[in-house]
């Protein structure tokens, strides 16, 4: 047997990620394109005998606790994330393990603001990359699970941690991070596939003399939050990177930060090659309710008022519903796609009519959206077939306390809480939004607000999950039930497609588990 | 098929007046309580909510924790985590601080000893009197349709108690149980009707959008995928168990009362 010299054929480079729609076979990223439509295009399982899926294969993780991983699959291996910070290449033909590898993390990590989860990996050239919750990113031989090189991205002594899935874009490797609630000052970075080399790093909140420090009143710039902690998306030929920012810091006390508190709670659109600020979106100045904006941007062109335009939008947090030009970042379309109480609309500028008195208080005050929002990581898909933007949404409210906070290093700094309306009074709901207005197509009503992301596919399905176990199939057209199975716990996680063999598959993580499904 | 839902909006925290209510502890064991109070508010109050009630995290006031039975346990928890279900150890944390949150966790799950002003014994006569036990079990005695009683003044202060045998319709409980869970209204009355005209009426035992499981009555169990059902009313604000307000005299309502306050556990 001849063997190939190192590096002639890489496995997975930039032009296949780049082309993914036109493998569908494979799911090269994070959300399955570099658009972030969570869409894939096979059609093999569809309407008429999705009714007739059945289990597959399943992968119990090794080490139980919350799996919100997103697998990735290349010819033929998925790879997976496991909690906290474990992945494991799996062969897709019958779910075997081939390889799984686990970081030391320190017995005194810090990780506040979340459950120590992962989401996924990102995958480029012969290597699978991971961020972890001591704040590493770590690339790995995609053969073997050997370690390549190993960086911090920060300190988690100062609360600076990674649970997102890097996106892997041509010859660099992107990361946010997560830690609002330990007050960090937020970023996001690029580092060298080969190296681990920092290529460039984007402050989410400016510093001394750069634009927008004036919406910080005095030092709190310096524990600002604005965490970069979910996957974004890029346009190759704008060469923008596009990505949500999380709260402000304190989250539930703002008199100790006056004013807007820029870049946080914010789309931003960020130079590629260079790191630089393109424009930013705020959806929600001075933000006291911790509706992070870190949600996903989903790209796809439409006409707008008759003019073809290159567009995002993103199901915020905050229960409104955006359409921004992506060249530009003009505000085209605002709505509420979810109960909100907090806001009279949006002005001609997407800056929302805030009621007076909703702030937190030390009685509590009951807002909608909850604290968690009327949508959060579970991604939200885009189908180009329907042109329908699918949202798992979330009906809840939340009494909001306000606190107060001392900064220290590595301690948490919120600043308050919340306590939630729970149980009979809060559900979710599958909502299909006419992607360019944010109008309700159609809604299929949860009984619980969802953490399960949606995936649409080319056979006309949405396949979502519930907070009970249920993994489900609804007709992307009407919402219509098709198909469902109890998994045996809380589904939080994101579906994906893939196919091999000629074999269409679909994969869903619930419990401890890892579900694939497919025809018999 | 037709969902209806007839949900009064008032039953949304109609378990805080009863933690409200509690005295609170003295002297030294109320300064540790309150420095808890303050650091479990920073620490954890993000997933178990400000007042331990449940957000991400579960809810924390109940009387007993199942990872936590013993003031060890739980202060292990604090300090390490639970990793694997997704509880982070926050940060390390000084002895003090750690007795100090002990302490309030344990305050937010226990009412305190009965101070009813009732004849517990004379109460126990009147549960048996009026037939109680043929829907309650205290101490594995009597029949399973309603909640287990055994330890009900362990977990519920006197006002509660004495409203849920006055006006038991407000007072069905709420996520004390890890099934349905998440804050969910237990034994909540439903009328399911299938489509071969099956009428049962019933409590919810669990639920989710395609399936619906209660029991009946009779107490016998039933399972139904709703798409089979012609109709389903979950009837919010009412209750299958009848309210006894106007058949006891104020003297009698306080026995029962103390009564049910002194069930705190198998002996």
């Amino acid at each position: 047997m001849l063997l190939h010299p190192l590096g002639a054929l890489a496995q997975v480079p930039y032009p296949r990620i780049a082309a993914a729609e036109t493998t569908p076979d494979d799911w090269l990223t994070y959300s399955g394109n570099y658009q972030a439509q969570r869409f894939s295009p096979l059609t093999q399982i569809n309407r008429q005998n999705v009714a007739q899926l059945k289990p597959f294969w399943v992968y119990q993780v090794r080490r139980t606790g919350i799996v919100e991983t997103s697998p990735i699959v290349a010819d033929g291996v998925m790879y997976i994330t496991e909690p906290p910070s474990t992945v494991t290449a799996l062969d897709v033909r019958t779910g075997r393990p081939l390889w799984t590898w686990t970081p030391a993390i320190p017995a005194d990590v810090i990780v506040i603001g979340s459950p120590p989860v992962n989401r996924g990996v990102a995958v480029l050239d012969d290597n699978v990359f991971v961020g972890t919750i001591h704040g590493h990113l770590i690339a790995l031989d995609a053969k073997s699970g050997a370690v390549r090189w190993d960086v911090a991205v920060d300190d988690n002594k100062f609360g600076y941690y990674v649970t997102t899935a890097p996106l892997a874009l041509d010859g660099k490797i992107v990361v946010g991070v997560s830690g609002a609630e330990a007050g960090i000052r937020g970023f996001l970075d690029a580092y060298d596939p080969k190296t681990g080399k920092r290529l460039w790093r984007s402050f989410t909140i400016p510093g001394p003399g750069e634009p927008g420090f004036g919406t910080w009143g005095g030092d709190s710039w310096k524990t600002g939050g604005g965490s970069s902690w979910l996957t974004g998306s890029y346009d190759p030929a704008l060469n923008l990177i596009y990505w949500g920012t999380g709260n402000p810091g304190p989250d539930w006390n703002g008199d100790v930060r006056p004013g807007d508190n820029l870049y946080t709670c914010s789309l931003i659109a960020i130079d590629a090659t260079t790191g630089r600020l393109k424009w930013h979106f705020q959806f929600t100045p001075h933000d006291t309710h911790d509706w992070d904006a870190n949600e996903i941007p989903i790209l796809f062109d439409a006409p707008i008022n008759g003019r073809p335009r290159k567009l995002v939008a993103m199901a915020n947090r905050n229960a409104f519903y955006y359409v921004l030009d992506r060249e530009t970042g003009e505000f085209l379309v605002g709505t509420p796609y979810a109960k909100q109480t907090w806001a009279d609309g949006l002005d001609a500028k997407g800056r929302p009519r805030v009621r007076p008195g909703l702030d937190p208080s030390v009685e509590g005050t009951l807002v909608f959206p909850n604290i968690q929002g009327a949508s959060n990581w579970p991604s939200p898909s885009y189908s180009p077939q329907t042109k329908l933007f699918y949202q798992p949404a979330r009906e809840m409210g939340t009494y909001f306390y306000k606190g107060e906070s001392k900064y220290k290093p590595g301690d948490p700094f919120v600043a308050g809480g919340g306590r939630a309306v729970n149980g009979d009074d809060a559900w979710g709901a599958v909502r299909a939004l006419e992607a360019t207005t944010g109008k309700l197509k159609w809604e299929f009503k949860l009984l619980t607000p969802p953490w399960t992301g949606l995936l649409s596919t080319g056979g006309g399905l949405v396949f979502g999950g519930t907070e009970e176990g249920n993994f489900f199939a609804l007709d992307a057209d009407t919402g219509k039930p098709l198909w469902d199975l109890q998994l045996g716990a809380a589904v939080k996680a994101n579906p994906m497609s893939f196919a091999v063999d000629g074999k269409q598959y679909v994969a869903i993580a619930a419990g401890y588990a890892l579900y694939v499904f497919g025809l018999p | 098929m037709l969902f209806t839902r007839c949900a009064p909006l008032a039953l949304v925290f109609l378990l805080v007046p009863a933690v409200a209510a509690r005295s609170a502890p003295v002297g030294q064991a109320a300064a540790r309580v309150g420095e808890g109070k303050q650091l479990f508010q920073g620490m954890c109050g993000r997933c178990h909510g400000i007042d331990g009630t449940g957000e991400e995290g579960p809810n924390l006031a109940r009387p007993t924790l199942t990872r936590a039975v013993d003031d060890d346990s739980l202060r292990a928890i604090i300090r390490d985590g639970i990793p694997d279900r997704g509880m982070p150890r926050v940060r390390r944390m000084t002895d003090t601080e750690l007795d100090q949150l002990v302490a309030y966790v344990r305050v937010l799950g226990r009412s305190p000893a009965a101070t009813s002003t009732g004849n517990a014994q004379r109460g126990g006569e009147i549960y048996r009197r009026l037939g109680c036990a043929s829907c309650h079990i205290i101490q594995g005695q009597g029949s399973s349709f309603g909640p287990d009683l055994t330890d009900i003044g362990a977990s519920r202060g006197p006002t509660y108690l004495r409203q849920s045998f006055l006006g038991p319709a407000e007072m069905l409980p709420r996520g004390s149980s890890p099934v349905p869970g998440r804050g969910f209204t237990e034994y909540l009355p439903v009328h399911a009707i299938t489509s071969d005209g099956k009428d049962v009426t019933g409590v919810r035992i669990n639920e989710d959008p395609f399936t619906i499981q209660l029991r009946d009555t009779s107490n016998k169990f039933h399972s139904f995928r709703k798409a089979d059902l012609k109709q389903l009313d979950k009837e919010f604000g009412k209750s299958l168990m009848p309210s006894f307000r106007g058949r006891l005299t104020d003297v009698e309502n306080e026995d029962l009362v103390a009564f049910l306050a002194n069930l705190r556990g198998a002996k």
